[in-house]
């Protein structure tokens, strides 16, 4: 039900200026340089040297960790922030989780800092403990050493660190998912600890061990919790007493308050709510990666809090915006570690905590409110990386003033939120035997995946397969260039010696089959692993199922226990694919053979170049309306969909496909061979599901060829990025825009995300970085600025199709483009 | 450290060592560095405590099989040994000396762009050749104005 009494949904009397402590926050947060935390990785490690007891359960073992963690962990105030709490030690703080990934930061320990592309600080002293003290415990004990020890080094394993096949994304996290806050604000973590300890009292009766222990090890992890919240009342309360400034001693004091009562009891008020929800991510990250933990459907979830306080006169529109805006930015006051050898995949991003906005709720009715405006209002002014805002749309259920606010704050923000069509969400999840109430409620994770809000466990990162990998497959009897002469996949006839396309689409298949069955294993193997090192009794306290069938979510507990595989090069093979069938078997311009040769010579020579144009502008293209290109990218669909779903996962649930790629398409084009679409060497790859740039000259055509792919067939969520120009007539531009949003989404599309500028603003803003110090970009699901990126991800963005939402054309790319 | 040299050898050493980073070559890379390593660890008790407790066994080879060394740490000692080893946590193959100089120590490091290229490839537990590389990162760093 239809929720919304402001009398001006845009907000637009509430500015920065009026709003000084957000802009004096942000101001401060976007001047930050990250650093890297040692504070978990070190207490996690003295207390499993010390303290951890082999006997008892994993469940048990990891919530004493967490629970001693938490105990120890620092509770710093760091700015004016009205909000108590912080993931890490550090203003700006990157964890390290030796579990994972963090001992691939050794090498750099001593230069992390200084590193050129985004240096994240490190001490002497902290460095030489981590060097002497702490990494040398993990070095047999991460995840990719334990699954490598017990599965003896698989052939999978091997497929995976070769890096141009899959990534495993369990290697270095699960994470992915979006907690149920309802209850811990209805009843207080006390609440959930009580029903716990009742609940292990009757398994121990009932002789279920396995139940009494995962109920034990809540309990454990829920103390932490506690324990922090009140270790930060105090260090509030002392600082209440020391501060000379009344207005510090009141907020101090403020904080305190807050924190004596939530997360430990019920919330009575929306600050307390919110800090209570924001207490409880910082407990959940003690214990999971700090990667796409996604708060979720914040604008309904919080609602009653908000109307509460605005009924009892406790409560102004002012002070909303500002509260919601202190969260944003607490959300965002933590990064992931990552290597310089990582910068190529995932340099730039954040950590991608998601929220979701807007849409139907679980009765199908209309569920904005006026607080999903406060919320678009506090995204609008504070244009920041994270958190990753989203909104979703039922063109039925919810005005068209909501689909046009949206709009507008895409256009003022030139980024943010991310549109998603309910329809075509909830037909995939309920596809996927979710109930319509659940599938109703669904909210985004991470980049673009969907999960029932707090009742579904996707580890939808499980799986990022790069397409062109078996294509070069199919093309090469089962070898790659990269790989030289290695036999990788099955010995394939040779495609010169076919008769037809179906011939060749059937041998694509089973290369791609193969490769898929071995990242689904390797993902079972790892899946196993997590099970023995790191159940999540913490986060399973916070989620829809565990407490009703005494399971840790690693063992099943959620409602809904998928796994996702995303695709990287989907554009670009569904061109190949295009371009194969017509030029060889269609048009037969060219033998097989000559394409092959084609292809292996990078299109070399006056021949080879002649070859290459004739496949990139006669061949048919995968964002147009030509017949080849539709069924080619519909049966890939199809067959990735159906594939995926003849799987179960260790946790009892199914896999799900989906179409985002974070920065991925960049560097694992950079290191593709030639395609027979045209595409030289090292050229990256088009991001999500959008159309390879420039291949899509018409955005109507476009938008409908995506479109058309969406259903149940893509249960995991897609991204697909379209760029548009900039109009100096916001508001006629915002008309369109929702116009345009409104026919994409009827013609099926799940969700779309944008970039309002030009192809020379971009230029600009790669040879003058300092003019674009806050220029916010959408990169494959989630946001980043532009100076952080690498240079291949910024051509990328660069020369991604720019539209004219007034004429539907696509800019030709400017001369000083093309050779980005 | 800096300016200190003990005798010539070791400052002939470090001169060979700061040579590979300038030389398009760096042939002799493996072999400087384990050299200089091994030096380091009797010289220098600070850099010592890195291997203290420490058992390793590194196998490196080139991908021609004109180079196969291996360097074994136990005892708190650093052993080079010419020829291959059994049970090696890792083993590094590498095509040349500048690609494995790059995929260790570079101050162009490009360690994910060594391993997409295939211009090195790693056998065994990654964590081995992490430490590894901070020891050689750190080694870079000692080392001495010439």
């Amino acid at each position: 039900m239809t929720t919304v009494t402001l009398a001006d949904i845009s907000l637009k009397e509430h500015t920065l200026e009026t709003l000084p402590r957000l802009a004096e926050l942000r101001r401060q947060a976007l001047a930050r340089t990250p650093e890297i935390c040692i504070e978990r990785a070190r207490y996690i490690t003295r207390y499993l040297q010390s303290h951890d007891d082999p006997d008892d359960a994993p469940e048990v073992r990891r919530a004493k960790m967490v629970r001693y963690f938490l105990a120890h962990k620092s509770a710093p105030f760091h700015d004016a922030n009205l909000l108590a709490g912080s993931t890490t030690s550090k203003p700006l703080g990157a964890p390290l989780f030796p579990e994972f990934f963090a001992l691939y930061i050794w090498p750099e320990l001593e230069v992390v800092g200084e590193r050129k592309k985004n240096p994240q600080k490190l001490s002497a002293r902290e460095a030489r403990e981590l060097n002497f003290e702490i990494f040398p415990f993990w070095m047999e004990r991460n995840v990719i050493e334990v699954t490598r020890s017990r599965y003896n080094n698989p052939r999978c394993l091997q497929l995976f660190e070769n890096l141009v096949f899959f990534i495993a994304s369990k290697a270095g996290c699960i994470s992915h998912c979006v907690p149920w806050y309802r209850t811990m604000l209805e009843r207080g973590l006390e609440g959930i600890r009580d029903e716990a300890r009742a609940k292990e009292e009757r398994a121990r009766q009932a002789g279920n061990r396995t139940g009494a222990d995962f109920y034990r090890a809540v309990q454990i992890a829920l103390e932490g919790v506690l324990a922090h919240a009140a270790r930060l009342a105090d260090e509030a309360e002392q600082r209440a007493a020391k501060s000379k400034d009344p207005e510090m001693r009141r907020e101090y004091a403020a904080m305190a308050r807050v924190c004596r009562r939530v997360p430990a009891r019920p919330a009575e008020t929306f600050r307390e709510a919110l800090n209570a929800i924001w207490l409880c991510q910082v407990g959940i990250h003690a214990e999971n990666i700090n990667m796409a933990m996604s708060p979720g459907r914040l604008d309904q979830v919080l609602y009653p809090w908000y109307r509460r306080d605005i009924e009892a006169g406790r409560l102004d529109v002012a002070r909303a915006i500002e509260l919601v805006g202190c969260l944003w930015l607490k959300i965002a006051d933590n990064v992931t570690m990552v290597p310089e050898a990582s910068e190529e995949m995932f340099g730039g991003a954040g950590t991608v905590p998601a929220i979701t906005l807007g849409g139907i709720d679980g009765q199908g009715e209309d569920a904005v409110n006026d607080l999903t405006y406060v919320m678009l209002r506090a995204t609008e002014l504070l244009r920041i990386r994270d958190p990753n805002v989203n909104a979703r749309y039922d063109y039925e259920k919810n005005s068209k003033a909501y689909c046009r606010r949206v709009s507008e704050v895409i256009l003022n923000t030139r980024a943010v939120p991310a549109f998603y069509n309910d329809h075509a969400n909830i037909t995939a999840l309920l596809g996927q035997g979710e109930s319509p109430e659940h599938a109703r409620d669904y909210a985004i994770v991470g980049c673009v995946e969907l999960a029932s809000n707090g009742r579904d466990y996707p580890a939808s990162s499980s799986i990022m397969l790069n397409l062109a990998a078996p294509l070069e497959m199919a093309l090469f009897r089962g070898r790659r260039p990269i790989t030289g002469e290695e036999q990788i996949g099955p010995r394939t006839p040779d495609p010169a010696g076919l008769e037809s396309f179906e011939e060749f689409w059937e041998i694509f298949k089973t290369q791609l089959d193969w490769l898929i069955d071995q990242a689904v294993q390797l993902n079972e193997h790892m899946g196993h692993v997590h099970q023995e090192m790191l159940p999540s009794p913490l986060l399973s306290a916070l989620f829809r199922g565990p407490l009703e069938k005494g399971r840790d979510l690693i063992h099943g507990g959620a409602l809904y226990n998928s796994s996702g595989a995303t695709h990287i090069g989907f554009g670009d093979v569904v061109d190949s694919l295009n371009a194969i069938e017509q030029a060889v078997f269609i048009d037969k311009k060219y033998t097989f053979r000559e394409l092959l040769n084609g292809v292996r010579n990078d299109f070399a020579g006056p021949a080879g170049e002649k070859m290459r144009q004739y496949l990139k502008n006669r061949t048919p293209k995968y964002g147009t309306e030509e017949p080849v290109a539709r069924k080619n990218a519909r049966n890939l669909v199809h067959h990735l969909f159906t594939k995926y779903q003849s799987y179960t996962n260790y946790r009892g649930g199914p896999y799900r496909p989906s179409y985002w790629t974070m920065t991925n398409h960049a560097g694992l084009g950079g290191i593709t061979g030639a395609l027979p679409h045209g595409r030289k060497a090292g050229q990256v790859f088009t991001s999500g599901i959008t159309p390879v740039s420039g291949a899509a000259p018409e955005l109507t055509a476009c938008l409908n060829s995506v479109a058309e792919l969406g259903g149940e067939h893509i249960p995991g969520g897609w991204a697909l990025n379209i760029k548009y120009t900039p109009e100096k007539d916001r508001a006629a531009m915002a008309e369109r825009f929702a116009e345009t949003i409104e026919a994409y989404f009827r013609a099926g599309g799940h969700q779309v995300q944008f970039n309002i500028m030009t192809y020379e603003m971009l230029l600009d803003a790669k040879k003058h970085p300092e003019k674009y110090p806050e220029l916010l970009v959408r990169v494959s699901g989630y946001s980043a600025y532009f100076k952080d990126l690498n240079k291949m991800m910024q051509d990328e963005l660069i020369t991604r199709t720019q539209y004219d939402l007034e004429g539907g054309g696509a800019v030709p790319l400017p001369p000083e483009a093309q050779g980005e | 450290m800096a300016g200190l040299f003990p005798n010539k050898m070791e400052e002939a050493l470090w001169r060979r060592f700061r040579d590979c980073f300038t030389s398009e070559v760096a042939d002799d890379f493996l072999q400087i560095l384990l050299t200089l390593m091994q030096a380091m660890f009797v010289l220098n008790p600070d850099y010592r405590r890195n291997i203290l407790g420490f058992d390793g066994r590194y196998q490196f080879r080139s991908e021609d099989g004109q180079v196969s060394v291996a360097a074994v740490f136990a005892d708190d000692r650093m052993q080079v040994i010419k020829g291959t080893i059994p049970d090696p946590h890792i083993t590094v193959i590498f095509r040349s000396g500048r690609s494995l100089l790059n995929f260790i120590i570079s101050p162009r490091q490009d360690i994910l762009g060594s391993m997409l290229r295939h211009d090195v490839r790693t056998e065994g537990n990654l964590n081995y050749l992490n430490k590894f590389g901070y020891m050689a990162k750190h080694l870079q760093l000692m080392m001495p104005q010439l």
